[in-house]
């Protein structure tokens, strides 16, 4: 059995790497604020379904030789972004608001504190179990 | 994981906000630059202009202020017979450089810059975090 490969640890994992490239996007839309024609981009929510069928019907190869690479079943691909025109837009065809992109990053942020609490949580019971 | 493109992306939009800032400075400190020969035009405002540029080594999308472009509205002018570059009806052009309009945009581009500046701060935050992973 391998650490990371544990549900709880795999799909923190991938709700912090979600988190991460949705930080990028935001602060692409930030950055982009004053751009003519520039419309606010954002990721597709992390469905808690998606996440968890990926991780139990995974299935990986078996490596029967030292040489051989094993292929885990997470996902290595980029998370979808979309268009999402904020409320207002501005007479150059810019549609970013910066107070929806604040509220937006500050989400973020929480969220991704509460994803490494919990994955340092997870951390010290695994140490707890093995007697540290 | 790591959080360079999102802090460089956030870096990119405070370079052009600032760049953006020189060209309404130069606006604001020329609003009364008449022209020093006679007939000849005074200081003709500039617009600062933005747009995105593909960087191949982060893979993304970064801010950069474009080449300012000139204002083509009309020049003031002010009746002063006196200045020598005043023209045969006794009147002097002044430049198209309208201050409260500069100090809104100045404005603007702060409000911009401060939240390049908030983003910046909240993935160093995040980045901190996952460094503190480590500390368990």
């Amino acid at each position: 059995m391998n650490l990371p490969d544990l549900p709880l640890f795999s799909m923190l994992r991938e709700r912090m790497s979600w988190l991460h490239q949705r930080q990028d996007t935001l602060s692409q839309n930030v950055a982009n604020a004053d751009t003519p024609r520039y419309v606010a981009r954002d990721l597709k929510p992390l469905d808690f379904d998606d996440a968890l069928n990926a991780i139990h019907q995974g299935t990986s190869m078996m490596t029967t030789n030292v040489r051989h690479i094993a292929l885990t079943p997470s996902r290595s691909g980029a998370f979808e972004d979309h268009e999402t025109p904020d409320q207002e837009s501005s007479p150059n065809g810019n549609a970013v608001s910066l107070e929806m992109e604040m509220i937006k990053v500050a989400e973020t942020q929480a969220q991704f504190q509460a994803a490494a609490n919990l994955y340092a949580k997870a951390m010290t019971m695994m140490k707890t179990a093995i007697g540290h | 994981m790591d959080f360079s493109k999102s802090m460089a992306v956030a870096a990119s939009g405070m370079r052009a906000q600032t760049d953006r800032m020189k060209v309404i400075s130069e606006n604001i400190a020329n609003a009364s630059s008449t022209a020093s020969v006679k007939g000849g035009d005074p200081y003709r405002r500039k617009i600062a202009t933005m747009g995105s540029t593909f960087d191949r080594e982060l893979e993304t999308n970064l801010v950069e202020a474009g080449k300012p472009l000139s204002d083509k509205s009309e020049f003031k002018s002010q009746y002063d017979p006196g200045n020598p570059t005043a023209d045969a009806q006794g009147y002097v052009k002044l430049p198209n450089v309208d201050s409260l309009v500069e100090v809104m945009d100045m404005r603007d581009a702060q409000r911009s810059y401060e939240a390049d500046l908030s983003v910046m701060d909240a993935t160093k935050q995040m980045l901190a975090k996952t460094v503190d992973l480590l500390n368990k």
